[in-house]
C-alpha cells in the first residue's frame, strides 16, 4: 500500500508541476530542465547522504555524459542517428569512467577525497576544452537536435507539444512539451529505483558503512567495494543527467565540466535536504526556479544562492525535507568532510607503545 | 602443531626503527582461553592488530587453522571466523542493539560485498536468529530495540562483543574487555566469557590480573615486543622474570 501511494503522489506531483509553476513566474521548459539536472542531484545524494562521500567532481560525469550523448548523434553515427544509443553511449561510458576513476578515490577519506573528485574533474574540463578537434573547445557542440524517440512501432518528437488546451492561470497544455513526459517518467523511474536502492540489503550496508566504517570492516563487509559501487551507480545516474540535458538543450559547452557544477550538486543536494529520498529534487527545483527568476531582475543572484546556502547549513542543517525528520543531519555532513580512515595501526600502536 | 588454530611463527612489527613486535613464536590450540599480557607498551594491541588484519606484519607468518593467512585482508579474515571486539566499544551507535547485531550476521551470511539493489534484507530470518542468539549470548537481548549510543559503558562493551559473536567466529580476539567496568559489571563479563570459552577458542589481552588469572587456560607474557614466557596461569604467577618486567616497568596489578 505504502508503494502504492508512493507513486500514486509521485506521478500526481510530476503530472501538475509544469502548470504549478507556471502561475509563479516559471514555464514547462524550466520544469524539464529541473527534473534533467535533479536527476544528477539524486546520484549525488547517494554518495553524500548515504555513502557518506562529498565528491565535488560530479560535474565530469554530467558534462562528459552529455558529450558523448551529443558525439553519437553528430560524430560516431551521423548516418543513423539514434535517441536511445545516444543515452547508451552517454550513461555507459560515464560508468566506465565511474569504475576507473572510482577505484582510486574510494581509497580516500574526507577532504582528501573531495580534492580528487576535483582533480579528476578538471582533468576533464581541461581535456574536453583542449581537444577542438573533438569537442569544438570552448564554442562547444552547437546544434545538434535530437533524433526522434523511436518505440519500436512509432517514434515521438520529443520537440512537439501536447493539443492546446486552456488551463487558466496555469497556462495552456500546448506549453508542454513532450520532452517534459518523457523526463518525468525517467524521473519516476529514477525515484523508484532509488527509493529501492537506500531500502535494499545493499543500502542497509552502505549506512552502515557510512555510519562506522571499522566495525563494517571487522564484521566481515569490503568497504571498498559498497563505495565503488555506490560511486559508480552515483555516476550513471549523474551521466544520464548530462546525456538528457545535452539532448535536451541540443548543445553543450565546457562550462558544464566546472567546477560550479559539481559545486550546484552539492548545494541542491544540502539545501534540499541530505539523505533525503525527495530533497535533492525539492532542492534542484527551487535554486533553478529562484535563479530563473531573480537572475531576471538581479545580477546578485550567485550572492543570494550563497547567503541561502549559509542559512540552511546554518539554522537547517538537514536541508528543507531532512528538517521535518529531525535527522542528525549536520553530523552527516561534518563526518563526510571530517571522516578520517580507520584509526591508523601506527596511531595504536603509538598508543600502545605509549609509557 | 597440528591441533593450532592459530599460530605465528617470526612475527614481527616494525615502525621506523622501533620494533613493536618481533620474533613472536606463539600458538593457540582450538578451544583453548589463552590470555596475552604484559605491561603498558608491551606490543599486545599490535600483535591483534596483526592477527585481526587490522596492521601488516613486516616479518613472519600467521597461520589459521593450517592455511597462511599472513596477507589476508581484515574482511577476509572475519569471514574465515577470526572476529575481534575492541579496546573502546567498537558499535553502530545510531542503530538499535538488534541492528548492531543484525548487521554482523549480515556480513556473515552474504560474504565481503554484495550487489543486492532492489531486496531488502529484512526477511532474511537467519540473520534475526544468528542476531538474537549473540544478543542471548551477553545477555542484552532485553535491550535489544535501545539505540546503541545510549547503552552504559559495559553493555556497550558487551553489545560490542555480540557483534563480533554474531559473525559465527571460530576465534574470538577479546582486547581489554573489562577495562573501565565496575565489579559488577566485571563479575557479569567474567561469567560471559567463561562461557564463551565453551564454544570457541578465545584470546584475551586484559589487565586485571584477578580476572586474567582465574579463567585462562595458559597465559602468554609479551615484554617489549616480545615473548617473555608462556604457560599456565600457576607457572606465570611464579615466574621471577615476569615479575621483573611488571616490577621493572609499569605496575599493572599485581602478579
Amino acid at each position: 500500500m505504502k508503494d502504492a501511494r508512493f507513486y500514486g503522489l509521485t506521478a500526481l506531483g510530476l503530472v501538475l508541476f509544469p502548470f504549478l509553476i507556471h502561475p509563479i513566474g516559471g514555464y514547462p521548459g524550466l520544469a524539464t530542465q529541473i527534473l534533467i539536472v535533479a536527476i544528477g542531484s539524486i546520484g549525488f545524494n547517494l554518495l553524500l547522504g548515504y555513502a557518506g562521500l562529498l565528491s565535488y567532481g560530479q560535474s565530469m560525469f554530467y558534462g562528459v555524459g552529455g558529450y558523448m550523448a551529443l558525439l553519437t548523434i553528430s560524430k560516431f553515427f551521423p548516418d543513423h542517428p539514434n535517441f536511445w544509443l545516444a543515452i547508451l553511449l552517454g550513461v555507459g561510458f560515464v560508468t566506465l569512467m565511474a569504475v576507473a576513476i572510482g577505484a582510486l578515490v574510494v581509497r580516500l577519506y574526507g577532504i582528501y577525497f573531495a580534492l580528487l573528485t576535483l582533480a579528476f574533474a578538471q582533468m576533464f574540463f581541461f581535456v574536453v576544452f583542449k581537444w577542438r578537434d573533438l569537442t569544438q573547445g570552448d564554442d562547444g557542440l552547437q546544434g545538434i537536435s535530437a533524433p526522434p524517440l523511436s518505440l519500436g512501432f512509432t517514434s515521438i518528437d520529443l520537440t512537439g507539444t501536447f493539443p492546446s488546451l486552456d488551463l487558466g492561470p496555469f497556462g495552456n497544455l500546448s506549453d508542454v512539451h513532450y520532452w517534459y513526459a518523457f523526463v518525468a517518467l525517467i524521473m519516476l523511474l529514477v525515484l523508484a529505483f532509488t527509493r529501492t536502492l537506500i531500502r535494499s540489503q545493499f543500502g542497509e550496508v552502505l549506512g552502515a558503512i557510512r555510519e562506522n566504517e571499522e566495525r563494517s570492516t571487522f564484521v566481515g563487509f569490503d568497504p571498498r567495494r559498497y563505495k565503488l559501487a555506490a560511486f559508480t551507480i552515483a555516476g550513471a545516474l549523474t551521466g544520464l543527467s548530462g546525456a538528457l540535458r545535452g539532448l535536451y538543450e541540443t548543445s553543450i559547452a565546457p562550462d558544464a565540466l566546472t567546477v560550479g557544477t559539481s559545486g550546484d550538486f552539492v548545494i541542491y543536494t544540502v539545501i534540499g535536504g541530505v539523505k533525503t529520498l525527495f530533497g535533492p529534487l525539492v532542492g534542484t527545483g527551487l535554486i533553478m526556479y529562484m535563479q530563473n527568476v531573480i537572475s531576471a531582475k538581479t545580477d546578485a543572484w550567485r550572492l543570494i544562492e550563497g547567503l541561502l546556502f549559509v542559512a540552511v547549513i546554518v539554522f537547517l542543517p538537514g536541508g528543507i525535507l531532512g528538517s521535518f525528520k529531525r535527522k542528525r543531519a549536520r553530523t552527516i555532513l561534518a563526518a563526510a568532510v571530517a571522516a578520517g580512515p580507520p584509526d591508523a595501526p601506527s596511531r595504536a600502536a603509538a598508543r600502545e607503545a605509549a609509557p | 602443531m597440528s591441533d593450532a588454530i592459530l599460530q605465528t611463527t617470526g612475527l614481527g612489527k616494525r615502525f621506523g626503527h622501533f620494533a613493536a613486535n618481533s620474533d613472536i613464536d606463539f600458538s593457540v590450540r582450538e578451544g583453548e582461553l589463552r590470555a596475552v599480557i604484559g605491561p603498558n607498551g608491551a606490543g599486545k594491541t599490535t600483535f591483534f592488530n596483526l592477527l585481526s588484519g587490522f596492521a601488516q606484519p613486516t616479518d613472519g607468518e600467521i597461520f589459521f587453522k593450517g592455511e597462511k593467512i599472513t596477507h589476508v585482508a581484515g574482511p577476509r579474515r572475519v569471514v574465515r571466523g577470526i572476529a575481534k571486539a575492541f579496546q573502546t566499544a567498537n558499535i553502530y551507535p545510531d542503530e538499535t542493539v538488534f541492528q548492531n547485531c543484525r548487521l554482523a550476521a549480515l556480513a556473515r551470511t552474504q560474504g565481503l560485498f554484495s550487489l543486492q539493489l532492489f531486496r531488502s534484507s529484512q526477511r532474511l530470518t537467519d540473520v534475526d536468529s544468528l542476531a538474537g542468539e549473540a544478543l542471548e549470548l551477553v545477555d542484552l537481548a532485553a535491550l535489544k530495540d535501545v539505540r546503541a549510543g545510549d547503552l552504559s559503558h559495559g553493555d556497550k562493551k558487551r553489545l560490542d562483543i555480540a557483534v563480533a559473536l554474531a559473525t559465527r567466529p571460530q576465534i574470538l580476539l577479546l582486547d581489554e574487555p573489562v577495562a573501565g567496568m565496575s565489579i559488577e559489571e566485571v563479575h557479569k563479563t567474567d561469567r560471559l566469557i567463561r562461557g564463551l570459552a565453551k564454544r570457541m577458542t578465545v584470546l584475551i589481552i586484559e589487565h586485571d590480573m584477578d580476572l586474567i588469572m582465574g579463567i585462562s587456560d595458559s597465559i602468554t607474557v609479551l615484554h617489549q615486543g616480545k615473548i617473555l614466557a608462556s604457560g599456565t596461569p600457576a607457572e606465570i604467577r611464579g615466574n621471577s622474570r615476569v615479575q621483573e618486567a611488571y616490577l621493572g616497568g609499569h605496575t599493572e596489578g599485581t602478579v
